[in-house]
């Protein structure tokens, strides 16, 4: 089965088995490994990219459900001049301890913050509910994210 | 409604293995421009344990932690160490790799000394500097040292340790014995909320004291303190692996295996007590494990207090609590109704 | 160039070629992989003294570019996948295993049963773990074969077609009816108990009747999961001298090499362990768990073979948390002091005893709670039961005894009418105080830790 899509702006096809999950997809045949498999049924939300900008678990959807759209993963959000503010937070508070639920936790946040520049922290805590973390108990998370969001306002004003 | 109620959960909690001998070894190279490279043999599992290491290892060098590159985790290479277990790697392969960065210092020092015109005791490492104690203006680069000792001199500055808790083996018959080194201290008190009429309990606050001897990275101490109370609060109030009649277990997945997620959490604050271990690199102790410990007993005691019933068994769900305040009731009508 | 050579407009764009060929197939550009060229480096990390500072973690940036590879990331040329068929019954004999109907399956590159490993046993305190099941299950999530094919999907698929028959066996799961002297033995032997601490110090008896009021309480536990994000994972790749590298999600990769020297009867300069950053450990990554498969299927087929667990194998396979049953008798001052304690501890050790030995021996120590007691009795008892392996997980029986000791504390207090803060500050622990066993403590701070976060937490003035 063919599939063409745009990963982070750029289009890319591949050839793959209809039974293809979209994470296997970025995985294996993109080496796209920012994605992780977690449990691989949609529980834990390490597999989290964004799919025409909401936020999915990439294990439940099937290659073929891709055909077409525009998928945004971790590879993507920073550019040769910078990081992202999700990520440059999220290293200065120490928001992260082994890492594996990073990627998809920080997609989880762009969302929110694309969708709604000045969450608060139960809605922080609410767009992250689908994302599981063992080591970090979240608290540094949320405070990154919320001071991410007010450096995301802060350069909208300024630029 | 909903009742709150407060409680307090106190521990103590070993470093290192009980008596059994549990080694680190670890190598610090200093590099011909100041800059050094540490190997050890942990593994990084999350905790930050390779920043906290490279931390010591530029304490004793006198350099900044940037300066230290951390290379671990490869039996080929790295020197052995007993693993990243029982909160053992601060204390444990951080005096490791004291011992070693003071033997690479020793070198350094001995190199020094004739371009200073002093004695190699009389030297200390500060500030990206060799410098004299007590007059600190005579002083030298470590960059020029380093250069120095192994491009001139031909003495490369390296060092290997290794460390090993001292500890006294138990008597088998009445236990008496050192087992451990050392240990750490810590209070969790929470606060919860109980709603008497379905039994959920929801943690709102936690405020967190604890002792880690001298904390090297205060923002990764406070990571762990977090992440040891979400861990607790799973453990209180939500997580079990139940079996059927067969001994099969029914719910090996995260559908049914309920753990915490971000609405789960309580508002934490975050005390580290001030202590200084002596027999710790610069203090040192650790805290990985101790903040998974106490905040069950807190929970449940905070429980108690809002409805006065005692959970005997975790996890303490919201059916089993709920049971609980109904037999408190039926009990209470029962000593009630005699009067009447 | 030469004048008579013609050469036309070249101007192929990705539109043109998009006219020429719908189907055409897009080449994969390569990802990016390092950027920002210019790098900032956190002001805390560039600071001198290093200790006390909040330095930011290079792993960190790391993580958050998505630029960490675990060792599911990693793949080597050739790689091919191993899965794991777990038995799914929990105490039985294997009559036979037949990998025939496997083996045939296009795909299929080799298989492996527990007669094929060399030494199959391997545990930190008894060797009573087999790597993959010895002709015995002891409990449902034992390794009874694996497969090697060229995807994880076939391998799955693989382990579906092997037939084994067992024969099922007496077992136990509940640990109180295991120690009963006629409960069904998990293992060989006399008695499912099979390890026992005990700590004394003082004369209970005599304290408890010195005590105003003794209170008797029980308290239990259940078996939790480490749950990392990251399931179990290890690739291993074999060289021309018969030298063998694991790449292996371990914690502890020192033990890791003496394990694997053991059951593949190696010498352990011809084992390599690298591990690169660990998706969370808490314990449950500390033993080898598929590594020796590994070793063996790579060594059959000459390709690196790599093995990842499902998160149903994290829960059923790999080392859990110890259910604790405890008994705590302490017998109380009328103005709060601890007089008196006896306790007993069962601890429910699963099938293989792992890491029961530490978890029983730290309990232990740690039962009667950081509080001054001159009279002690602490027994505890590790019991087999036919059920997931317990090991090593955060706090080594610590979180269990803590909720014991604190419960009953409180329970206690309220009973004489003291503050819960007042009789802990009463009986704690000070600087020289001896522990259970008789240890002087030093650099002890329980008192001030009570009081941080009492007074934090605002306990005199706070209302319901």
């Amino acid at each position: 089965m063919d599939v063409k899509l745009t990963i982070n702006g750029e289009e890319k096809s591949a050839s793959v088995p209809p039974e293809t999950t979209l994470l296997r997809l970025l995985r294996e045949e993109f080496n796209l490994t920012g994605a992780k498999i977690g449990c691989d049924v949609g529980d834990c939300g390490a597999c989290t990219v964004i799919v025409d900008g909401i936020a999915t678990n990439s294990c439940l959807m099937l290659a073929g459900q891709v055909q077409g759209r525009s998928i945004e993963t971790i590879e993507g959000l920073a550019n040769m001049d910078d990081y992202h503010p999700l990520q440059k937070n999220f290293e200065d508070l120490g928001s992260l301890q082994c890492g594996f639920c990073g990627p998809g936790i920080i997609l989880s946040a762009k969302q929110l913050l694309d969708d709604n520049p000045d969450p608060n922290k139960e809605e922080i805590q609410d767009a992250l509910a689908g994302n599981l973390c063992r080591c970090t108990g979240y608290t540094k998370i949320v405070e990154a994210v919320a001071d991410a969001a007010r450096e995301m306002r802060g350069n909208r004003k300024a630029a | 409604m909903k009742q709150k109620g407060k409680g307090i959960g106190c521990m103590w909690y070993p470093i290192g293995f009980t008596v059994a001998a549990n080694p680190s070894a670890a190598t610090v190279k200093v590099n011909e421009d100041g800059t050094a490279t540490l190997l050890t043999g942990t593994v990084e599992t999350g905790q930050g344990s390779l920043t906290v290491l490279g931390q010591i290892a530029a304490e004793e060098l006198g350099i900044s932690t940037d300066d230290v590159h951390v290379v671990s985790a490869d039996t080929d290479t790295t020197p052995m160490d007993t693993g990243a277990i029982a909160s053992r790697t601060t204390y444990v392969t951080g005096n490791a790799i004291k011992l070693a960065a003071e033997k690479a210092k020793e070198i350094l020092f001995e190199v020094a000394a004739p371009m200073l015109n002093v004695k190699p005791s009389q030297l200390e490492a500060v500030d990206r500097k060799v410098q004299v104690k007590g007059f600190p203006q005579r002083n030298l680069p470590i960059s020029e040292v380093a250069l120095q000792a192994q491009v001139v001199q031909g003495r490369p500055s390296i060092g290997s340790a290794s460390f090993n808790p001292p500890t006294v083996d138990m008597d088998p018959e009445t236990g008496q014995g050192k087992p451990f080194s050392t240990y750490v201290y810590a209070t969790q008190i929470a606060e919860v909320e109980v709603d008497d009429e379905t039994g959920q309990v929801d943690v709102l606050y936690m405020s967190a004291a604890h002792d880690c001897g001298t904390a090297i990275n205060p923002m990764l101490v406070e990571g762990q303190i977090q992440g040891g109370i979400s861990m607790g609060v799973g453990f209180a109030l939500q997580e079990e692996i139940l079996f059927d009649e067969k001994g099969v277990q029914i719910n090996p997945n995260l559908t049914n295996y309920i753990m915490p997620t971000s609405l789960d959490m309580p508002e934490i604050d975050v005390d580290i007590v001030e202590n200084f271990d002596p027999t710790g690199p610069f203090g040192a102790k650790g805290v990985g494990e101790p903040t998974a410990v106490p905040t069950a007993a807190a929970i449940c005691n905070a429980i108690f207090d809002a409805v006065g019933v005692r959970v005997t068994s975790l996890p303490a769900t919201a059916e089993k609590v709920l049971k609980l305040i109904k037999e408190k009731r039926a009990n209470e009508n029962k000593q009630l109704a005699p009067a009447e | 160039m030469d004048e008579n050579v013609k050469t036309a407009e070249r101007e192929v764009t990705l539109e043109r070629l998009r006219e020429i060929d719908d189907d055409l197939r897009l080449p994969a550009v390569p990802e990016q992989v390092s950027y920002p060229i210019e790098t900032l480096i956190p002001e805390a990390r560039t600071q001198t003294p290093a200790v006390g500072q909040r330095a930011s973690r290079p792993d960190g940036r790391l993580h958050g570019l998505g630029q960490t590879k675990y060792i599911d990331d990693l793949s080597f040329p050739g790689m091919i996948h191993a899965k794991i068929k777990r038995a799914g019954i929990s105490k039985a004999r294997v009559k036979n295993i037949d990998v025939s109907e496997a083996e045939k399956m296009p795909g299929v590159m080799a298989t492996l049963v527990g007669s094929e490993i060399p030494v199959n046993s391997f545990g930190p305190s008894y060797q009573d773990q087999p790597v993959m099941v010895n002709g015995t299950v002891f409990h449902a999530g034992d390794p009874v074969a694996a497969v090697a094919a060229t995807t994880e999907q076939l391998a799955l698929d693989a382990l579906d077609k092997i037939k084994i028959d067992y024969e099922p066996l007496e077992a136990v799961y509940d640990p109180i009816e295991a120690m009963k002297d006629n409960a069904p033995q998990v293992h060989e032997g006399e008695s499912n108990i099979y390890s026992s601490k005990v700590i004394q110090k003082g004369d209970v008896e005599q304290g408890f009747e010195e005590s105003h009021r003794i209170y008797e309480n029980t308290f239990s536990t259940q078996m939790v999961e480490h749950v990392p994000m990251e399931p179990h994972a290890s690739i291993a790749d074999w060289d021309g001298n018969g030298r063998v590298t694991l790449h292996s999600s371990l914690g502890r990769i020192t033990l890791g090499r003496a394990d694997i020297a053991r059951t593949l009867n190696m010498p352990i300069n011809r084992i390599r362990i690298i591990a690169t950053v660990v998706g969370g450990n808490f314990g449950g990554k500390n033993e080898i768990t598929t590594e020796p498969i590994l070793a063996l299927l790579s060594k059959k087929t000459g390709r690196p073979v790599k093995g990842v667990y499902t998160r149903e194998d994290e829960f059923m396979s790999s080392t859990t948390r110890h259910p604790f049953i405890m008994d705590y008798k302490t017998g109380m001052s009328k103005d709060g002091k601890i007089l008196a304690r006896k306790v007993r501890l069962v601890c429910d050790g699963g099938a293989y005893c792992s890491w029961s030995e530490t978890t029983l021996g730290k309990a232990c120590i740690l039962s009667a709670g950081p509080y001054n007691i001159e009279n002690l009795y602490v027994e505890a008892y590790a019991v087999y039961t036919n059920k997931t392996m317990t090991g090593a997980m955060r706090g080594f029986g610590a979180p269990q005894v803590c909720f014991a000791y604190e419960s009953q504390m409180d329970d206690m207090a309220h009973d004489l009418g003291i503050d819960p803060l007042d009789i802990r500050r009463m009986n704690a622990f000070h600087e020289g105080s001896a522990s259970p066993t008789g240890q002087v403590l030093e650099s002890v701070v329980v008192r001030d830790s009570l009081e941080m976060a009492a007074e934090r937490f605002g306990w005199q003035d706070w209302k319901k």
